[in-house]
Protein backbone atom coordinates (compact mmCIF):
# COMPACT_ATOMS: atom_id res chain seq x y z
CA UNK A 1 0.00 0.00 0.00
CA UNK A 2 1.96 3.06 -1.06
CA UNK A 3 0.85 6.30 0.10
CA UNK A 4 3.20 8.22 -1.67
CA UNK A 5 4.93 10.53 0.79
CA UNK A 6 7.32 12.02 -0.70
CA UNK A 7 11.58 12.47 0.64
CA UNK A 8 12.36 15.92 -0.31
CA UNK A 9 9.05 17.37 0.78
CA UNK A 10 9.15 15.28 4.47
CA UNK A 11 12.83 16.68 4.52
CA UNK A 12 12.30 20.25 3.42
CA UNK A 13 9.73 20.88 5.68
CA UNK A 14 11.27 19.73 9.04
CA UNK A 15 11.64 23.22 10.33
CA UNK A 16 8.07 24.49 10.24
CA UNK A 17 7.05 20.67 11.09
CA UNK A 18 9.39 19.63 13.73
CA UNK A 19 10.41 23.25 14.85
CA UNK A 20 7.14 25.14 14.77
CA UNK A 21 8.83 27.41 12.46
CA UNK A 22 7.03 30.67 11.74
CA UNK A 23 8.09 33.93 10.04
CA UNK A 24 7.70 37.38 11.66
CA UNK A 25 7.21 40.22 9.17
CA UNK A 26 9.37 43.47 10.00
CA UNK A 27 6.66 45.96 8.66
CA UNK A 28 3.86 45.07 10.70
CA UNK A 29 5.28 43.21 12.99
CA UNK A 30 2.84 39.99 13.15
CA UNK A 31 3.93 36.42 13.12
CA UNK A 32 2.39 33.67 10.98
CA UNK A 33 2.41 30.00 10.35
CA UNK A 34 3.29 28.32 8.37
CA UNK A 35 5.84 30.57 6.91
CA UNK A 36 5.06 31.94 3.75
CA UNK A 37 7.42 34.46 0.96
CA UNK A 38 5.15 37.67 1.90
CA UNK A 39 3.08 38.53 4.65
CA UNK A 40 -0.23 37.28 4.48
CA UNK A 41 -1.30 39.91 6.96
CA UNK A 42 0.05 43.27 4.86
CA UNK A 43 2.27 41.88 2.08
CA UNK A 44 5.40 42.45 2.88
CA UNK A 45 8.34 40.36 1.95
CA UNK A 46 10.66 41.49 5.04
CA UNK A 47 10.56 38.44 7.15
CA UNK A 48 12.46 36.77 9.46
CA UNK A 49 12.02 33.01 10.92
CA UNK A 50 11.21 32.77 14.59
CA UNK A 51 10.15 29.98 16.92
CA UNK A 52 6.90 30.04 18.59
CA UNK A 53 6.71 28.94 21.47
CA UNK A 54 5.88 25.43 22.78
CA UNK A 55 3.54 25.84 25.62
CA UNK A 56 -0.03 27.31 24.78
CA UNK A 57 -3.89 27.34 24.96
CA UNK A 58 -6.57 25.04 23.01
CA UNK A 59 -9.07 28.02 21.66
CA UNK A 60 -10.94 25.43 19.78
CA UNK A 61 -11.00 21.43 19.51
CA UNK A 62 -12.89 18.48 17.29
CA UNK A 63 -12.91 14.90 17.51
CA UNK A 64 -12.30 14.13 13.32
CA UNK A 65 -13.83 10.44 12.63
CA UNK A 66 -13.61 11.28 8.76
CA UNK A 67 -10.27 10.99 8.50
CA UNK A 68 -8.61 10.22 5.14
CA UNK A 69 -7.19 6.99 3.29
CA UNK A 70 -3.61 6.20 4.96
CA UNK A 71 -4.33 7.04 8.61
CA UNK A 72 -7.96 5.53 9.66
CA UNK A 73 -5.90 3.56 11.68
CA UNK A 74 -5.37 6.60 13.33
CA UNK A 75 -9.81 7.44 13.38
CA UNK A 76 -10.56 9.63 15.51
CA UNK A 77 -7.97 12.31 15.03
CA UNK A 78 -8.13 14.83 17.83
CA UNK A 79 -7.78 18.04 16.34
CA UNK A 80 -6.79 21.10 17.60
CA UNK A 81 -6.93 24.85 17.46
CA UNK A 82 -3.94 26.25 19.41
CA UNK A 83 -2.85 29.62 20.72
CA UNK A 84 0.94 30.16 21.00
CA UNK A 85 1.29 33.57 22.12
CA UNK A 86 0.17 35.92 19.51
CA UNK A 87 -0.36 32.91 16.48
CA UNK A 88 -2.89 30.52 16.18
CA UNK A 89 -1.92 26.99 14.89
CA UNK A 90 -4.06 24.17 13.74
CA UNK A 91 -2.77 20.63 14.68
CA UNK A 92 -3.36 17.46 15.83
CA UNK A 93 -3.80 16.68 19.63
CA UNK A 94 -1.86 13.66 21.65
CA UNK A 95 -1.46 11.36 24.11
CA UNK A 96 -5.54 12.72 25.61
CA UNK A 97 -8.53 10.68 25.88
CA UNK A 98 -11.28 12.96 23.49
CA UNK A 99 -13.49 13.80 26.80
CA UNK A 100 -10.28 15.32 28.49
CA UNK A 101 -10.11 18.58 26.84
CA UNK A 102 -11.54 21.99 27.17
CA UNK A 103 -10.86 25.52 25.18
CA UNK A 104 -8.72 27.11 27.61
CA UNK A 105 -6.69 23.88 28.62
CA UNK A 106 -3.27 24.67 28.53
CA UNK A 107 -1.20 22.25 26.29
CA UNK A 108 2.41 21.73 25.28
CA UNK A 109 4.24 20.22 21.87
CA UNK A 110 5.75 17.09 21.50
CA UNK A 111 7.18 15.52 18.10
CA UNK A 112 4.96 12.39 17.35
CA UNK A 113 4.50 10.63 13.90
CA UNK A 114 1.70 11.48 11.57
CA UNK A 115 2.06 8.95 8.60
CA UNK A 116 4.07 6.34 7.63
CA UNK A 117 4.90 5.16 4.09
CA UNK A 118 4.82 1.40 4.84
CA UNK A 119 6.31 0.88 1.01
CA UNK A 120 9.02 3.14 0.82
CA UNK A 121 9.74 3.09 5.20
CA UNK A 122 9.26 7.00 5.37
CA UNK A 123 8.06 8.58 8.52
CA UNK A 124 6.65 11.88 8.75
CA UNK A 125 6.81 13.53 11.85
CA UNK A 126 5.66 16.29 12.89
CA UNK A 127 4.83 18.67 16.10
CA UNK A 128 1.35 17.48 18.06
CA UNK A 129 -0.22 18.99 21.18
CA UNK A 130 -1.11 17.40 24.73
CA UNK A 131 -2.00 18.62 27.36
CA UNK A 132 0.51 20.19 29.67
CA UNK A 133 1.80 17.69 32.14
CA UNK A 134 1.64 18.63 35.91
CA UNK A 135 5.04 17.96 37.64
CA UNK A 136 5.62 14.28 37.37
CA UNK A 137 6.18 12.53 33.61
CA UNK A 138 3.22 11.07 31.80
CA UNK A 139 6.09 9.04 30.03
CA UNK A 140 5.27 11.00 26.90
CA UNK B 1 -20.82 45.20 -21.60
CA UNK B 2 -23.88 43.47 -20.35
CA UNK B 3 -23.56 39.75 -20.34
CA UNK B 4 -26.65 37.74 -20.18
CA UNK B 5 -27.70 33.41 -19.51
CA UNK B 6 -29.16 32.60 -22.45
CA UNK B 7 -28.40 28.91 -21.66
CA UNK B 8 -28.89 26.60 -18.59
CA UNK B 9 -28.00 22.99 -18.29
CA UNK B 10 -28.15 20.92 -14.64
CA UNK B 11 -28.00 17.18 -13.98
CA UNK B 12 -29.65 15.84 -10.45
CA UNK B 13 -26.69 15.73 -8.33
CA UNK B 14 -26.21 11.77 -6.83
CA UNK B 15 -24.29 8.88 -7.56
CA UNK B 16 -23.49 8.87 -11.46
CA UNK B 17 -21.49 5.34 -11.47
CA UNK B 18 -22.82 5.14 -15.00
CA UNK B 19 -21.75 8.15 -16.25
CA UNK B 20 -18.31 9.23 -17.13
CA UNK B 21 -16.69 12.86 -16.63
CA UNK B 22 -17.30 13.59 -19.85
CA UNK B 23 -20.75 11.99 -20.31
CA UNK B 24 -21.83 13.93 -17.24
CA UNK B 25 -20.53 17.42 -18.90
CA UNK B 26 -22.35 16.61 -22.34
CA UNK B 27 -25.60 16.23 -20.52
CA UNK B 28 -25.65 19.49 -18.90
CA UNK B 29 -23.47 21.17 -21.96
CA UNK B 30 -26.15 19.76 -24.47
CA UNK B 31 -29.17 21.11 -22.44
CA UNK B 32 -27.57 24.82 -21.29
CA UNK B 33 -26.73 24.87 -25.60
CA UNK B 34 -30.18 23.29 -26.86
CA UNK B 35 -31.89 26.37 -24.36
CA UNK B 36 -29.48 28.77 -25.47
CA UNK B 37 -30.92 27.56 -29.26
CA UNK B 38 -27.40 27.38 -30.54
CA UNK B 39 -24.65 25.00 -31.33
CA UNK B 40 -21.16 27.18 -31.86
CA UNK B 41 -19.60 28.98 -28.82
CA UNK B 42 -16.44 31.36 -28.80
CA UNK B 43 -15.24 29.96 -25.96
CA UNK B 44 -15.26 26.99 -23.48
CA UNK B 45 -14.73 27.37 -20.00
CA UNK B 46 -14.51 24.22 -17.44
CA UNK B 47 -14.86 24.70 -13.68
CA UNK B 48 -13.43 21.22 -11.74
CA UNK B 49 -11.87 20.67 -9.26
CA UNK B 50 -11.16 16.74 -8.39
CA UNK B 51 -11.41 15.84 -12.23
CA UNK B 52 -7.59 15.22 -12.32
CA UNK B 53 -7.23 13.15 -9.06
CA UNK B 54 -10.88 11.47 -9.58
CA UNK B 55 -10.45 10.83 -13.22
CA UNK B 56 -6.72 11.65 -14.08
CA UNK B 57 -7.58 13.90 -17.01
CA UNK B 58 -5.14 16.58 -18.26
CA UNK B 59 -6.44 19.21 -20.54
CA UNK B 60 -9.74 18.57 -19.37
CA UNK B 61 -11.19 21.39 -20.90
CA UNK B 62 -9.77 20.87 -24.35
CA UNK B 63 -10.83 17.00 -24.49
CA UNK B 64 -14.02 17.98 -23.33
CA UNK B 65 -14.51 21.00 -26.42
CA UNK B 66 -13.78 18.01 -28.32
CA UNK B 67 -16.16 16.08 -26.95
CA UNK B 68 -18.94 18.08 -27.26
CA UNK B 69 -18.37 18.57 -31.01
CA UNK B 70 -17.08 22.20 -29.98
CA UNK B 71 -14.68 22.69 -33.09
CA UNK B 72 -12.61 26.12 -33.00
CA UNK B 73 -13.63 26.65 -29.56
CA UNK B 74 -10.81 28.69 -27.18
CA UNK B 75 -10.70 26.85 -23.93
CA UNK B 76 -10.07 28.06 -20.41
CA UNK B 77 -9.55 25.29 -17.30
CA UNK B 78 -10.66 26.95 -14.02
CA UNK B 79 -9.06 25.11 -10.51
CA UNK B 80 -10.50 27.66 -7.58
CA UNK B 81 -10.88 24.70 -5.01
CA UNK B 82 -14.79 25.09 -3.58
CA UNK B 83 -15.10 27.99 -5.98
CA UNK B 84 -14.06 27.11 -9.44
CA UNK B 85 -17.62 27.61 -10.59
CA UNK B 86 -18.11 31.11 -9.53
CA UNK B 87 -14.59 31.64 -11.14
CA UNK B 88 -15.71 30.19 -14.39
CA UNK B 89 -18.35 32.24 -14.38
CA UNK B 90 -16.37 35.19 -13.57
CA UNK B 91 -13.74 34.23 -16.24
CA UNK B 92 -16.58 34.05 -18.69
CA UNK B 93 -17.89 37.33 -18.61
CA UNK B 94 -14.21 38.60 -18.48
CA UNK B 95 -13.91 37.48 -21.55
CA UNK B 96 -17.56 38.48 -23.17
CA UNK B 97 -16.66 42.09 -21.71
CA UNK B 98 -13.11 42.11 -22.88
CA UNK B 99 -14.51 41.70 -26.53
CA UNK B 100 -13.06 38.65 -26.78
CA UNK B 101 -15.66 35.89 -27.09
CA UNK B 102 -19.39 36.93 -27.92
CA UNK B 103 -20.66 33.01 -26.91
CA UNK B 104 -19.43 31.26 -23.96
CA UNK B 105 -20.30 27.98 -22.56
CA UNK B 106 -19.24 27.67 -19.05
CA UNK B 107 -19.64 23.74 -17.94
CA UNK B 108 -19.14 23.04 -14.18
CA UNK B 109 -18.14 19.08 -13.19
CA UNK B 110 -16.80 17.08 -10.81
CA UNK B 111 -17.18 13.23 -10.06
CA UNK B 112 -16.77 12.63 -5.88
CA UNK B 113 -18.01 8.56 -6.27
CA UNK B 114 -15.86 6.41 -8.36
CA UNK B 115 -13.31 6.01 -5.71
CA UNK B 116 -14.11 5.20 -1.71
CA UNK B 117 -15.00 8.22 0.56
CA UNK B 118 -11.42 8.23 2.46
CA UNK B 119 -9.42 8.87 -0.93
CA UNK B 120 -12.21 11.93 -1.96
CA UNK B 121 -11.21 13.25 2.13
CA UNK B 122 -7.70 12.87 1.58
CA UNK B 123 -7.38 15.05 -1.90
CA UNK B 124 -10.10 17.53 -0.30
CA UNK B 125 -8.30 17.80 2.71
CA UNK B 126 -5.83 19.37 -0.13
CA UNK B 127 -8.50 22.62 -0.40
CA UNK B 128 -6.25 23.64 2.86
CA UNK B 129 -2.97 25.01 2.62
CA UNK B 130 -1.14 21.59 1.49
CA UNK B 131 2.52 22.45 1.97
CA UNK B 132 2.02 22.16 5.86
CA UNK B 133 -1.05 22.68 7.24
CA UNK B 134 -2.71 19.39 4.96
CA UNK B 135 0.10 17.13 5.66
CA UNK B 136 -1.28 16.86 9.06
CA UNK B 137 -4.53 14.48 8.91
CA UNK B 138 -7.21 17.55 9.50
CA UNK B 139 -9.77 15.38 7.42
CA UNK B 140 -12.06 17.51 5.21
CA UNK B 141 -13.87 18.55 7.45
CA UNK B 142 -11.82 19.37 10.79
CA UNK B 143 -11.31 23.60 10.13
CA UNK B 144 -15.16 23.33 10.05
CA UNK B 145 -15.32 21.52 13.41
CA UNK B 146 -13.13 23.40 15.31
CA UNK B 147 -15.20 26.86 14.18
CA UNK B 148 -18.39 25.27 14.97
CA UNK B 149 -16.91 25.17 18.59
CA UNK B 150 -15.19 28.38 18.37
CA UNK B 151 -18.82 29.70 16.95
CA UNK B 152 -20.80 27.50 19.79
CA UNK B 153 -19.03 28.86 23.01
CA UNK B 154 -18.37 32.27 21.90
CA UNK B 155 -22.28 32.68 20.93
CA UNK B 156 -23.88 30.08 23.60
CA UNK B 157 -25.43 29.12 20.94
CA UNK B 158 -26.41 25.21 21.17
CA UNK B 159 -25.82 22.43 19.22
CA UNK B 160 -29.78 21.70 18.70
CA UNK B 161 -30.36 25.10 17.40
CA UNK B 162 -27.10 25.39 14.94
CA UNK B 163 -29.08 21.96 13.41
CA UNK B 164 -31.83 24.40 12.23
CA UNK B 165 -29.19 25.42 9.37
CA UNK B 166 -29.05 22.15 7.74
CA UNK B 167 -33.01 21.26 8.85
CA UNK B 168 -33.69 24.87 7.02
CA UNK B 169 -31.48 23.33 3.92
CA UNK B 170 -33.20 19.94 3.43
CA UNK B 171 -37.10 21.72 3.80
CA UNK B 172 -35.93 23.51 0.71
CA UNK B 173 -34.42 20.53 -1.23
CA UNK B 174 -36.97 18.17 -0.90
CA UNK B 175 -38.84 20.35 -3.92
CA UNK B 176 -35.61 20.50 -6.05
CA UNK B 177 -35.48 17.75 -8.89
CA UNK B 178 -32.06 18.48 -8.74
CA UNK B 179 -30.98 17.81 -5.51
CA UNK B 180 -29.20 14.99 -4.44
CA UNK B 181 -30.99 14.38 -1.21
CA UNK B 182 -34.39 16.06 -1.47
CA UNK B 183 -35.91 15.44 1.34
CA UNK B 184 -36.69 17.29 5.24
CA UNK B 185 -34.73 16.12 8.31
CA UNK B 186 -35.95 16.61 11.71
CA UNK B 187 -33.24 18.91 13.44
CA UNK B 188 -33.36 16.61 16.23
CA UNK B 189 -31.45 13.92 14.34
CA UNK B 190 -28.64 16.24 13.28
CA UNK B 191 -26.90 15.39 16.49
CA UNK B 192 -27.32 11.97 16.61
CA UNK B 193 -26.14 11.39 13.23
CA UNK B 194 -22.73 10.03 12.66
CA UNK B 195 -19.99 11.99 13.71
CA UNK B 196 -17.59 13.64 11.09
CA UNK B 197 -15.67 16.38 13.01
CA UNK B 198 -17.00 16.95 16.20
CA UNK B 199 -19.38 19.01 16.98
CA UNK B 200 -20.23 18.65 13.38
CA UNK B 201 -22.11 15.21 12.06
CA UNK B 202 -22.96 13.88 8.83
CA UNK B 203 -26.28 15.64 8.74
CA UNK B 204 -23.93 19.33 8.70
CA UNK B 205 -21.81 18.19 5.97
CA UNK B 206 -21.99 17.88 2.30
CA UNK B 207 -22.56 14.68 0.66
CA UNK B 208 -20.16 13.40 -2.15
CA UNK B 209 -22.07 13.53 -5.01
CA UNK B 210 -21.29 13.69 -8.69
CA UNK B 211 -22.68 16.72 -11.17
CA UNK B 212 -22.53 18.86 -13.77
CA UNK B 213 -24.20 22.05 -14.80
CA UNK B 214 -23.35 24.45 -17.13
CA UNK B 215 -24.65 28.04 -18.63
CA UNK B 216 -24.39 29.79 -22.26
CA UNK B 217 -23.11 33.61 -21.41
CA UNK B 218 -23.71 35.98 -24.17
CA UNK B 219 -23.31 39.33 -24.95
CA UNK B 220 -26.56 39.70 -26.70
CA UNK B 221 -29.67 38.12 -25.26
CA UNK B 222 -31.32 37.22 -28.56
CA UNK B 223 -34.80 37.29 -26.80
CA UNK B 224 -33.59 34.03 -25.55
CA UNK B 225 -32.19 35.45 -22.16
CA UNK B 226 -32.91 34.44 -18.65
CA UNK B 227 -30.45 36.84 -16.54
CA UNK B 228 -27.62 39.10 -16.71
CA UNK B 229 -24.82 39.24 -14.88
CA UNK B 230 -24.27 42.26 -13.12
CA UNK B 231 -21.20 41.85 -10.97
CA UNK B 232 -18.95 38.48 -10.77
CA UNK B 233 -15.65 39.37 -8.56
CA UNK B 234 -13.75 37.74 -6.38
CA UNK B 235 -11.06 38.37 -3.92
CA UNK B 236 -7.80 36.06 -2.60
CA UNK B 237 -5.18 35.89 -0.76
CA UNK B 238 -5.99 36.86 2.39
CA UNK B 239 -5.64 34.94 6.26
CA UNK B 240 -7.26 32.10 6.59
CA UNK B 241 -10.25 31.12 9.05
CA UNK B 242 -7.59 30.30 11.44
CA UNK B 243 -5.30 32.83 10.56
CA UNK B 244 -7.90 35.98 10.95
CA UNK B 245 -7.64 37.96 13.76
CA UNK B 246 -11.77 36.73 14.25
CA UNK B 247 -11.54 33.03 13.02
CA UNK B 248 -15.50 33.60 12.62
CA UNK B 249 -15.28 36.60 10.72
CA UNK B 250 -13.41 36.34 6.97
CA UNK B 251 -12.31 39.69 5.62
CA UNK B 252 -12.43 38.01 1.88
CA UNK B 253 -15.91 37.45 2.54
CA UNK B 254 -16.25 41.25 3.69
CA UNK B 255 -14.37 42.53 0.82
CA UNK B 256 -16.72 40.77 -1.77
CA UNK B 257 -19.98 42.25 0.04
CA UNK B 258 -18.24 45.98 0.40
CA UNK B 259 -17.50 45.31 -3.28
CA UNK B 260 -21.62 44.58 -3.91
CA UNK B 261 -22.12 47.67 -1.97
CA UNK B 262 -20.32 49.92 -4.14
CA UNK B 263 -20.50 49.19 -7.54
CA UNK B 264 -24.18 48.43 -7.20
CA UNK B 265 -25.33 49.76 -4.38
CA UNK B 266 -26.93 46.86 -2.76
CA UNK B 267 -26.17 44.92 0.01
CA UNK B 268 -26.62 41.25 0.12
CA UNK B 269 -29.44 41.55 2.64
CA UNK B 270 -31.63 43.69 0.22
CA UNK B 271 -31.44 40.88 -2.43
CA UNK B 272 -34.12 38.43 -3.38
CA UNK B 273 -32.62 35.19 -3.14
CA UNK B 274 -28.91 33.94 -2.26
CA UNK B 275 -27.07 30.56 -2.82
CA UNK B 276 -24.50 30.41 -0.01
CA UNK B 277 -21.63 27.70 -0.65
CA UNK B 278 -22.40 26.35 3.11
CA UNK B 279 -20.09 23.63 2.73
CA UNK B 280 -20.61 22.52 6.66
CA UNK B 281 -23.24 24.16 8.90
CA UNK B 282 -20.46 26.01 10.70
CA UNK B 283 -19.31 27.73 7.08
CA UNK B 284 -23.27 28.07 6.14
CA UNK B 285 -23.91 30.47 9.23
CA UNK B 286 -20.35 32.33 9.32
CA UNK B 287 -21.14 33.14 5.53
CA UNK B 288 -24.62 34.47 6.14
CA UNK B 289 -23.34 36.72 8.84
CA UNK B 290 -20.20 37.93 7.02
CA UNK B 291 -22.51 38.88 4.58
CA UNK B 292 -24.82 41.03 6.96
CA UNK B 293 -27.94 38.47 6.72
CA UNK B 294 -28.13 38.01 10.23
CA UNK B 295 -26.46 39.66 13.55
CA UNK B 296 -22.81 37.71 14.48
CA UNK B 297 -24.08 34.47 16.68
CA UNK B 298 -27.76 34.52 15.24
CA UNK B 299 -28.09 33.27 11.60
CA UNK B 300 -28.44 29.57 13.04
CA UNK B 301 -31.96 30.71 14.92
CA UNK B 302 -32.82 33.15 11.96
CA UNK B 303 -32.85 29.88 10.53
CA UNK B 304 -35.18 28.23 13.07
CA UNK B 305 -37.72 31.19 12.81
CA UNK B 306 -37.87 31.26 9.09
CA UNK B 307 -36.52 34.34 8.03
CA UNK B 308 -34.59 32.88 5.35
CA UNK B 309 -37.52 30.60 3.77
CA UNK B 310 -40.29 31.64 1.43
CA UNK B 311 -42.68 34.27 3.71
CA UNK B 312 -39.50 35.12 6.43
CA UNK B 313 -38.05 38.68 5.91
CA UNK B 314 -34.49 38.59 4.38
CA UNK B 315 -33.84 37.14 1.34
CA UNK B 316 -34.99 33.39 0.54
CA UNK B 317 -31.28 31.67 1.20
CA UNK B 318 -30.59 28.10 -0.57
CA UNK B 319 -33.95 27.49 -1.89
CA UNK B 320 -31.81 24.71 -3.67
CA UNK B 321 -31.30 23.13 -0.66
CA UNK B 322 -27.51 24.45 -0.69
CA UNK B 323 -24.50 22.17 -0.38
CA UNK B 324 -25.99 19.94 2.26
CA UNK B 325 -29.04 18.94 0.51
CA UNK B 326 -28.78 20.10 -3.57
CA UNK B 327 -25.18 18.41 -2.94
CA UNK B 328 -21.34 20.00 -3.85
CA UNK B 329 -20.00 18.05 -6.50
CA UNK B 330 -17.33 20.89 -6.11
CA UNK B 331 -15.87 22.15 -9.14
CA UNK B 332 -19.69 22.40 -10.72
CA UNK B 333 -21.40 23.74 -7.48
CA UNK B 334 -21.02 27.42 -8.60
CA UNK B 335 -22.49 27.01 -11.90
CA UNK B 336 -25.19 25.21 -10.42
CA UNK B 337 -25.69 27.77 -8.10
CA UNK B 338 -25.58 30.83 -10.42
CA UNK B 339 -27.57 28.44 -12.88
CA UNK B 340 -30.90 27.94 -10.52
CA UNK B 341 -30.29 32.37 -9.83
CA UNK B 342 -31.12 32.61 -13.60
CA UNK B 343 -34.11 30.39 -13.67
CA UNK B 344 -35.32 32.09 -10.45
CA UNK B 345 -35.51 35.30 -11.84
CA UNK B 346 -36.95 33.98 -15.68
CA UNK B 347 -39.72 32.33 -13.47
CA UNK B 348 -38.57 28.78 -14.50
CA UNK B 349 -37.04 27.26 -11.88
CA UNK B 350 -38.68 24.11 -11.22
CA UNK B 351 -38.01 23.73 -7.04
CA UNK B 352 -38.80 25.99 -4.71
CA UNK B 353 -39.72 29.21 -6.48
CA UNK B 354 -39.47 32.79 -5.36
CA UNK B 355 -42.42 34.60 -7.25
CA UNK B 356 -41.47 38.10 -8.46
CA UNK B 357 -37.49 37.99 -7.49
CA UNK B 358 -35.66 40.36 -9.37
CA UNK B 359 -32.40 40.19 -8.04
CA UNK B 360 -29.82 36.53 -7.14
CA UNK B 361 -26.55 36.52 -4.70
CA UNK B 362 -24.32 33.47 -5.28
CA UNK B 363 -21.36 33.45 -2.59
CA UNK B 364 -18.92 31.23 -1.69
CA UNK B 365 -15.85 31.00 0.28
CA UNK B 366 -12.67 28.97 -0.23
CA UNK B 367 -11.79 26.01 1.86
CA UNK B 368 -9.84 28.13 4.00
CA UNK B 369 -11.51 31.29 4.34
CA UNK B 370 -8.48 32.98 2.52
CA UNK B 371 -11.03 33.99 -0.94
CA UNK B 372 -14.01 34.86 -1.49
CA UNK B 373 -16.34 34.50 -4.62
CA UNK B 374 -19.67 36.48 -5.53
CA UNK B 375 -22.10 36.87 -8.36
CA UNK B 376 -24.96 38.95 -9.22
CA UNK B 377 -27.70 38.16 -11.23
CA UNK B 378 -30.05 40.17 -12.58
CA UNK B 379 -33.73 39.52 -14.00
CA UNK B 380 -33.98 40.75 -17.46
CA UNK B 381 -38.09 40.64 -17.97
Amino acid sequence: MSMDLSVPETWRVKGPLYRLEAARCKTCGRIHYPPMPACPYCGSRDLERVTLPSEGVLESYSVVYAVPEGSRHKAPVLLGLVRLGRVRVVAEITDADPSELRTGMEVEAVLRRIRSDREAGIIRYGVMFRPKLKGGSRGG
Amino acid sequence: MEVYITGVGLTKVGRHFDLSLRELAARAAFEALDSARIDKVDAVVVASTLSYREAGQFDLAGHLAGALGLKGAQTLAMEAGDASGLAAVEAACSLIRAGSAERVLVVGVDKLTDYVSSRVYRDLQRLYEAEVQALYDIGHAGVAGLLARLYMERYGVGRDTLSYWPAMDHSHAKHNPYAMLPFAIDPAAVPRALKVAEPLTLLDSFPLGDGAAALVLESEPHGDARAKVVLATSAAGYPSFTMNEDPLAPESVGEVAARLREVTGIAPANVDVIELGDTFTSIGVILAESLGLSKPGRAAVDAMEGRFTLGGDGPVVNPSGGLKARGHPVGATGVYMVGELALQLSGEYPGLRVDGARRGLAVMASGDGSSAHLVLVEGVA
